[in-house]
């Protein structure tokens, strides 16, 4: 066995030139792609975490943002019903208003359509009043004379029976607003002579003017009340 | 028909220097090396290719060897013990070529190796240290400690050289011995078990000389 000094010088220079050719063709290129893939995942990482914060920050502002849109939805339906609320209250009194107007309008119609009647009423029991009157008193003698008169030819008027039986009742009187002086009745009553009576004598002032004659079997009204009772008891039947 | 390891074999001479046969095959090795890296690395992508990532797996496995025997950035003990364990093993292995012989079956192979691992050492220690802090470290534990410091530091890469050298060779003689006393097939067995002894021997190469490296750089 020996020793080669020249191989092992050989051998020496083999492998350093090696050492350069792997380091230059295999160690840094691999190296590098390592790392630079390292380097690709540390930024796609930092990106993702960057992306992931912005991410949550966005789902933050996005939550802010629906919660505020909430609250605002909240309040603007709290003030939509408060305005609802106030207009209906605001119709509700106008309404309350008008109707109050209304009635008070119909109540003022209705007053014065009350007016208006009582005034037309009053104003045809005026003119009744007037027509009665003026028919009664055409047709009223001046004094109590005339309405002796009067008597005597209602008592020619009634049926012979119905006379009869008049002047033959019991407690034959004549009554009168004002009673004569005793002095003048039997004067005052002379054209009842022919009719055999000898009456008696009353007072009522109801009958305002004018002379009846009654007894328990009938009676002939010959008074200014009884003209203006007939009067109106035949204007009533005109009127309806 | 393999030849006595022991005995160096001249491929041709340039001038006055002669070329043997380890050289030979060691620049075989070399080119494939080169050539297979060249290949394999020239089209690296962010998304590599199946024979990218068994690139890249090998480079961090290496990376963290490195990184679990000497603390600091990997990057700088790389190149080295990347093409010892890359050189050692395709050597190793080029005893499968019919008619070569692997060239750390010779011993000027496997000494230039570990003297090169042995300057390194040396190198670093002092980069890493400074000339005394590394002077310094021979005498520690104490300055009795120097002359068996100065004796280890030699014996222990002489050790790397022979360690290889007695490995290859004996493989080599073996599987030279029993197909000359055999069969064509007979020491096919012992060629797989010289792969795997070339393998092993290639590891535990790579990995002393990143401990011897390593404690040169760290004598603490």
């Amino acid at each position: 066995m020996n020793f080669d000094w020249a191989t092992l010088a050989l051998q020496l220079v083999n492998i350093l030139i090696l050492l350069a050719i792997l380091k230059h063709f295999l160690f840094r290129p691999v190296a590098a792609i390592i790392a630079r893939r390292q380097t690709e995942t540390d930024a796609a990482l930092k990106a993702a975490e960057t992306a992931r914060t912005e991410a949550e920050a966005a789902t933050r502002k996005a939550e802010a943002e629906e919660q505020a849109t909430a609250t605002a939805r909240a309040r603007v339906l709290a003030e939509a019903q408060t305005e609802a609320e106030a207009a209906r209250q605001a119709l509700i009194d106008a309404a309350r208003t008008e109707a109050a107007k209304i009635v008070a309008a119909g109540e003022a119609a209705r007053q014065a359509d009350d007016a208006r009647a009582s005034a037309q009423a009053l104003e045809r029991a005026r003119d009744l009043a007037g027509t009665i009157a003026a028919r009664a008193l055409a047709a009223q003698p001046h004094d109590l004379a005339g309405y002796v008169e009067r008597l005597a030819k209602a008592l020619d008027a009634l049926p012979e029976a119905e006379r009869a039986a008049l002047l033959e009742g019991d407690t034959l009187r004549l009554t009168t607003p004002v009673l004569p002086p005793e002095a003048e009745r039997d004067s005052l009553i002379a054209p009842l002579a022919r009719f055999g009576i000898a009456p008696l004598w009353a007072e009522d002032a109801t009958l305002i003017a004018g002379l009846d004659l009654t007894s328990s079997s009938g009676a002939v009204r010959n008074s200014l009340a009884h003209d203006l009772d007939l009067i109106a008891r035949a204007l009533g039947h005109e009127r309806n | 028909m393999i030849d006595n390891p022991m005995v160096l074999t001249s491929a041709f001479s340039l001038g006055p220097l002669t070329v043997s046969w380890p050289v030979v095959t060691t620049w075989g090795v070399m080119a494939v090396l080169g050539v297979g890296s060249w290949l394999a690395t020239r089209r690296l992508s962010l998304r590599p290719s199946r024979a990218q990532a068994v690139l890249e797996l090998v480079v961090s496995t290496l990376d963290s060897e490195i990184s679990a025997t000497i603390p600091g950035d990997p990057a700088r003990f790389r190149t080295l013990i990347g093409t010892l364990l890359l050189f050692i093993l395709c050597a190793n292995w080029s005893s499968l070529i019919p008619g070569v012989e692997p060239p750390t079956a010779h011993l000027e192979t496997d000494a230039a190796l570990a003297l090169i691992v042995f300057v390194a050492g040396v190198g670093w220690g002092i980069r890493a240290q400074g000339l005394g802090g590394w002077l310094a470290a021979f005498a520690r534990p104490n300055w009795v400690m120097i002359p068996l410091n100065l004796v280890e530091q030699v014996t222990r890469h002489f050790s790397l050289m022979i360690r290889l050298f007695g490995n290859v060779m004996s493989g080599v003689f073996v599987v030279g011995v029993v197909l000359g006393l055999a069969g064509l097939l007979v020491p096919i067995p012992l060629m797989a078990l010289d792969m795997l002894t070339g393998a092993i021997q290639a590891y535990i190469f790579a990995t002393l000389a990143l401990v011897f490296i390593g404690s040169a750089v760290d004598a603490e």
